[in-house]
């Protein structure tokens, strides 16, 4: 029988973040909700995901509950397997050890390039201004597959954006490579709280794959101010789980700081 | 190398040392003598912090960072300061709310919506190296060598507003980042243990506590703990800085707070929501003068702004031990 489910628009974010991850694989762990998202993959689904946080964290098993905010505290690198700083970190990264980055975005475009910098104004004299790169720009430059996590609001799906913080295909195929980033590397995914792209083959441009069960194309395409290429079959994505959402709200953030945000409903 | 190599760069204004500069400040005036440098932190900052320093910190705000010394350098309130915001959350408002600080490099900008607001407003400039192609410019500064090449923010809008380069790598012809050295004229380091002459030791990851230590003029050690030298010799795997490249050690315990020192106390999270919710000047003010100018030092800020009950609290709430020593 149907049932329906509730949820934060976040909650889904992280829940369809997390079965993205593949188990026997290294991942890049960026600072903020990525953090959450590899704690709920590593507890449900993937015990064999080795984690990498930048500040060389190698290999960390979380503590629960997450402390708001931090990374690099006794919580965060529980049971690391190594502990290192930044430049080696980096250097796992560099040499094409890590087979996903997952970071968190302010602005992403077409091609999947991330702004976190600045919105609006110039750089000089910004509208807004925020926290920039961070390592995001080595996880974007050096991963294999770069999973962007951000939230599904028009003024951040945008044609251009306002800074390139960390690369995604730049102005198109082949530009990477003619920029000198490392060969074969680039976004993978971008995981919305409605929906998930990729990026085409040819053209690299951003590409809808599937959409969270009772949400349709329109609703996820008139969110975003570019329009993205669809796939030829759009897939339908499950809402959290029970379990997702246990894990959630009672281990990761019982105090709901990171997964609050606006409430869903889906068919279990 | 001729400058048609040059692809790209940013032209920006950058911090260098010319490596030779670098080593004759070594040469002359860096002790090798294993002499006591116990200083009080007031006497350390006034000593070896000056204005238009440039200075660099680890670990983070959260995590083992030098909160004591950022707080002393405010409270002698210095100016024109440079810094180097890796992995910052909460020094880069403290330093440019308090008027400490008018050059960043990003790295992490800092944490809440005042920094934001003052890089909007003009009272801050920043220079975008991201936290790679800091930790980058100090190792380049630690190997005495006047630049590192990478493959990372290339392609990116960071290469416009720093003074990284792209050029062509004369060994595979393709294109290649180069970031220029980094020698700040300070580090702080704030550390588990260490002794009198400066030998100090971390638990647990860091930025580029090394690197730093080498790559700076100045290195102001504070230790939650002072031990014997012999410790060191016991366990030299153990040792993260060796002395002769330490200026001052300052023994101060809860120097890490309002952050956690991992394995000996927690992180205050309600002392870091009032600083995570400093919008406004005013707020500001507030938070600085009751925190850093209404207090002496270091001590009389624990003993009355914290408190030895709180202090406990934190001490108790340590429960993760495995993998500190």
């Amino acid at each position: 029988m149907a049932r329906t489910i509730e949820f934060t628009d976040t909650e889904f974010m992280i829940a369809q973040g997390a079965r993205l991850i593949e188990d026997g694989k290294t991942i890049f762990v960026g600072w903020g909700i990525p953090q959450v998202v590899a704690m709920l993959a590593q507890k449900l689904y993937v015990p064999n995901v080795t984690q990498l946080f930048e500040f060389g964290a190698i290999g960390p098993q979380s503590v629960l509950p997450f402390v708001r905010g931090t990374m690099g505290g006794p919580q965060n690198t529980y049971r690391s397997l190594q502990w290192l700083n930044m430049n080696w970190a980096f250097s796992y990264s560099a040499t094409g050890y890590m087979d996903y980055g997952m970071l968190g975005a302010l602005q992403v475009d077409p091609y999947g390039n991330i702004n976190s910098t600045h919105l609006g104004g110039t750089f000089a004299s910004p509208a807004r201004r925020f926290a920039g790169s961070g390592g995001g720009n080595q996880v974007a430059s050096h991963c294999w597959k770069t999973i962007i996590v951000i939230k599904h609001e028009g003024r951040r799906f945008v044609p251009k954006v306002d800074f390139i913080t960390s690369p995604g295909y730049l102005d198109g195929p082949g530009a990477r490579e003619k920029a000198g980033l490392p060969r074969g590397t680039g976004p993978h995914r971008v995981v919305t709280s409605k929906a998930l792209f990729g990026f085409d083959e040819e053209s690299r441009k951003m590409t809808l794959l599937s959409v969270l069960r009772g949400v349709s194309v329109e609703e996820v395409v008139k969110d975003m101010a570019f329009r993205p290429l669809l796939a030829p079959e759009i897939g339908e994505i499950p809402p959290p789980t029970d379990d997702e959402l246990r894990v959630l709200r009672e281990e990761i953030d019982p105090d709901r700081f990171i997964i609050r945000g606006e409430k869903m409903a889906a068919i279990a | 190398m001729t400058t048609d190599r040059i692809r790209t760069e940013g032209g920006v204004e950058y911090r260098f040392v010319h490596p030779d500069d670098f080593r004759e400040h070594v040469r002359d005036r860096k002790g090798r003598s294993p002499v006591p440098k116990l200083f009080t932190a007031k006497e350390a900052v006034a000593a070896f912090v000056s204005d238009g320093d440039y200075i660099v910190y680890d670990f983070s705000s959260l995590t083992r960072g030098p909160q004591s010394l950022i707080r002393e350098v405010i409270r002698q309130r210095k100016k024109e300061l440079w810094i180097g915001a890796e992995f910052t959350l909460h020094e880069s408002p403290l330093l440019v709310g308090a008027g400490c600080a008018t050059r960043i490099d990003v790295g992490f900008l800092g944490y809440g919506n005042y920094i934001g607001q003052a890089v909007c407003d003009g009272r801050v400039k920043t220079y975008e190296w991201t936290n790679g192609g800091l930790a980058l410019r100090i190792l380049a500064g630690a190997r005495g060598v006047p630049f590192l090449p990478t493959r990372d923010m290339l392609g990116s809008d960071n290469m416009k507003v720093s003074a990284a380069k792209s050029i062509t790598d004369p060994y595979t012809g393709d294109p290649v980042c180069l970031v220029p050295a980094l020698n700040p004229d300070v580090a702080f380091l704030h550390v588990h243990q260490a002794d009198v002459l400066g030998n100090a030791r971390i638990f647990g990851t860091n930025l580029f506590a090394l690197e730093a230590a080498l790559a700076s003029f100045r290195v102001i050690v504070s230790a939650e703990e002072i031990v014997e030298t012999d410790e060191f010799r016991k366990d030299p795997m153990r040792t993260t800085v060796p002395y002769f490249l330490v200026d001052a050690v300052v023994h101060a315990p809860f120097g890490a707070y309002p952050g956690a020192m991992p394995a000996r106390y927690e992180i205050d999270l309600d002392h870091v929501d009032r600083l995570n919710a400093i919008r406004t000047d005013e707020q500001m003010g507030k938070y600085l003068e009751e925190n850093i100018y209404s207090v002496a030092d270091h001590d009389e800020f624990l003993d009355r702004r914290v408190g030895a009950k709180r202090m406990r609290e934190l001490r108790r709430r340590a429960t993760i031990i495995e993998g500190y020593r």
